[in-house]
């Protein structure tokens, strides 16, 4: 909860040291969890490993006092998303436990697609954003804000999602349904 | 004891810098969003109906559909009454009513309005759980509806899954046919890949510009020199675009989901939801990114010129009409992004185009569509060697077929020479090298569909029925009304209405806010 609150402007050194400290700790382990998650042979382990990842990208949200969207992130992907995949893979046939049999031919040019997208787009972030700095006099997002503006600009989206949840809960009953 | 003075400075900062604006209610122009209200409150009537009926009202679900979407009618014809060349602007320019999303409006409504007229007896007659399909159809032409409106980024990207995710499902309809289960989850997979591409794109731009407003966006692309952050960010939102639209190399969901679904379903695919498509690249390439033309146009010129080409070629090979109909509509939507290849001297024309021919095709395709409808009611088969002899035992479908083939393959009087010429028309006139190749490219494919499209033709008028039966084809009210406004619309586009056709489609800069 280090900087939740604190304008950057205020900050003093050692609490500046403090969060850019949270904030590399946090990337590391998210990093390292997202390469365990695909190398892992065990479904149920990489979907704990995303749990992780999903984690770390909340624990950042908290740091950049994005108070709801941090909330919104444990609620929807921790509570509910991981929990939906891992009663996918213990109610469907999936094997639960090591398996051998993940690996495929194409895994090399896989790789190295990844490779070469990761080295474009780390390229360009770096040449764009390299020597940005978070403006001083940013305030924390208050939940406020964000429920001013879900019903303010946002408001035909907001209202547009509605009817999305409740046409795909009926098609999915329909599609889903045995008959 | 950090943590502890952490703690406090952190509750102190909260208490003094987060000051409590009170809430300020948006301006609702309510006339501006009637259509979308209509639509909503109509779709919500339909699944109550339903709720509440249960069998009872399964006759007049579709009835009641269509009523709706011809409700929702009513609200475009008096705004572009009152419209004068000043857009309703809405949501400090996030939602804008103008003449370009009125004639878009009103095109979706009308398609949403066929499509329920081919849906009727394919739906009742097939055994399916019809009602709920009626709901999600008019779910996903609602989705149209914003997106024509939307001039933002969360605006159109809830918008895209409102058009696509109740499509992902109804794809899947005929759940007892393997094929439909492979169309559903073939279109769900490549269409969630694309959102999420095209999310990574919306998540760079927002990050340059700080603002999901797309004018906001133009102003932060235009300023400086290009960055690769632009082209990534562009490459990005212009591909996940590409999967919508089925531009090649992003087609290849196309023909397995359209052999698979319903084909009333596949008529809305093609069209409806593919204009959907081209609205949000329309929106996003002509607003938001003008000041990266020389990015962009190069782009849209190898996605067009690949795409014609691609989907012509392969198009020539299928022996199955619905397949090729979805390699025709690639190669359709070759075209139709042609002009995106030059719009950065004359955005306005380019635009015009554009809407010229979804308007076109709109009305051809589904025409097409539906004669392969009610032919499959008879033949039972997809097959293009099945409407051997079609002249003889009902020569009225003959002709409407061939009225929209000849429409679809560009040859006067009937609609579609007039979509060709004016993208022709925006190719050549700057004179440039990129537009004027293009141009060419687009002709000579051009000739290459006119074979296959007229192959079709010959099969109809010339070749004898492949079983020997003659028995005509009973046609149902819905399925000849859907024909007879396809055939008059498309009859009109290419002849006496073509004045005001392009008073209606030349449509204002859509830049101006």
């Amino acid at each position: 909860m280090t900087s939740l609150g604190i304008l950057a402007a205020e900050m003093t050194n050692t609490e500046v040291w403090v969060t850019n400290s949270f904030f590399l700790a946090i990337a590391a382990v998210s990093i390292l969890a997202a390469l365990k998650m695909v190398t892992t042979d065990n479904v149920v382990h990489a979907a704990l490993y995303l749990l992780i990842v999903l984690a770390a990208v909340a624990a950042v949200y908290v740091i950049l006092g994005a108070e709801f969207a941090a909330a919104t992130q444990i609620l929807v992907y921790i509570g509910a998303i991981m929990v939906l995949l891992l009663f996918g893979v213990m109610l469907t046939r999936a094997q639960i436990g090591s398996e051998t049999d993940l690996d495929h031919d194409q895994k090399w040019i896989g790789a190295l697609i990844s490779v070469v997208l990761a080295a474009v787009m780390g390229y360009s972030l770096w040449e764009a954003f390299s020597d940005a700095k978070l403006p001083d006099n940013r305030v924390p997002q208050g939940t406020e804000a964000v429920a001013d503006s879900i019903f303010g600009i946002y408001i035909v989206p907001f209202e547009a999602i509605s009817v999305l949840l409740l046409a795909a809960l009926i098609g999915a009953v329909v599609v889903a349904r045995r008959d | 004891m950090i943590g502890a003075n952490l703690l406090g400075s952190s509750f102190g900062g909260v208490l003094a810098q987060i000051e409590q604006t009170p809430f300020v209610r948006p301006h609702i122009d309510w006339h501006a969003v009637a259509p979308e209200l209509v639509l909503l409150a109509g779709g919500a009537l339909v699944t109550v109906v339903d709720v509440i009926g249960l069998e009872k009202v399964r006759r007049i679900i579709p009835s009641l559909t269509s009523l709706v979407f011809l409700a929702a009618f009513v609200p475009v014809l008096t705004l572009w009454n009152q419209q004068g060349d000043l857009p309703r602007v809405m949501w400090d320019g996030a939602y804008v009513v103008d003449n370009y999303s009125l004639v878009l409006k009103g095109l979706f409504l009308l398609s949403g309005y066929v499509i329920v007229l081919l849906s009727t007896n394919y739906m009742l007659e097939g055994d399916y759980y019809d009602s709920e399909y009626y709901q999600l159809i008019s779910a996903s032409v609602l989705g149209m509806l914003v997106m024509t409106s939307a001039r933002d980024l969360v605006s159109i990207f809830v918008a895209i899954e409102l058009v696509s995710i109740p499509a992902y499902l109804m794809a899947a309809w005929r759940k007892r046919d393997l094929k439909s289960n492979e169309a559903g989850l073939k279109y769900m997979l490549m269409g969630v890949f694309a959102s999420a591409l095209l999310l990574y794109g919306m998540s760079l731009l927002y990050g340059m510009a700080a603002s999901t407003k797309l004018t906001d966006i133009a102003a932060a692309l235009s300023i400086g020199e290009s960055k690769p952050i632009f082209t990534l960010a562009i490459v990005f939102t212009v591909v996940g675009f590409g999967f919508k639209v089925s531009a090649v190399p992003f087609h290849t969901w196309a023909p397995d989901t359209y052999e698979g679904a319903p084909t009333p379903l596949t008529a809305f695919l093609a069209v409806a939801s593919k204009a959907a498509g081209f609205v949000a690249l329309l929106n996003v390439v002509i607003i938001g990114f003008p000041g990266q033309a020389d990015v962009v146009e190069p782009l849209m010129w190898v996605l067009a010129a690949a795409t014609m080409t691609v989907g012509n070629l392969i198009a020539i090979r299928q022996t199955n009409i619905v397949r090729m109909l979805a390699y025709s509509g690639v190669a359709q939507a070759g075209y139709m992004l042609a002009p995106l290849a030059v719009f950065g001297d004359r955005p306005g024309q380019a635009t015009s185009a554009v809407v010229t021919y979804l308007v076109i095709y709109a009305a051809m395709n589904l025409g097409a569509f539906a004669v392969v409808i009610i032919a499959a009611r008879k033949t039972g088969s997809g097959e293009i060697s099945s409407y051997g002899g079609l002249f003889n035992y009902a020569p009225g479908l003959t002709v409407a077929m061939t009225l929209f083939l000849f429409s679809l393959a560009g040859i006067p009087p009937v609609g579609g020479w007039y979509a060709k010429f004016e993208i022709f028309r925006v190719l050549t006139d700057g004179g440039s090298g990129a537009g004027v190749s293009l141009a060419i490219i687009a002709a000579v494919n051009s000739v290459f569909a006119a074979f296959y499209y007229l192959a079709i033709l010959k099969q109809m008028w010339f070749m004898p029925a492949p079983d020997g039966d003659h028995s005509r084809i009973s046609i149902p009210p819905s399925l000849q009304a859907a024909l007879g406004v396809t055939v008059f619309v498309t009859i009109v586009t290419g002849s006496v209405l073509i004045g005001p056709l392009s008073d209606i489609t030349k449509l204002a800069d859509l830049a101006l806010p």
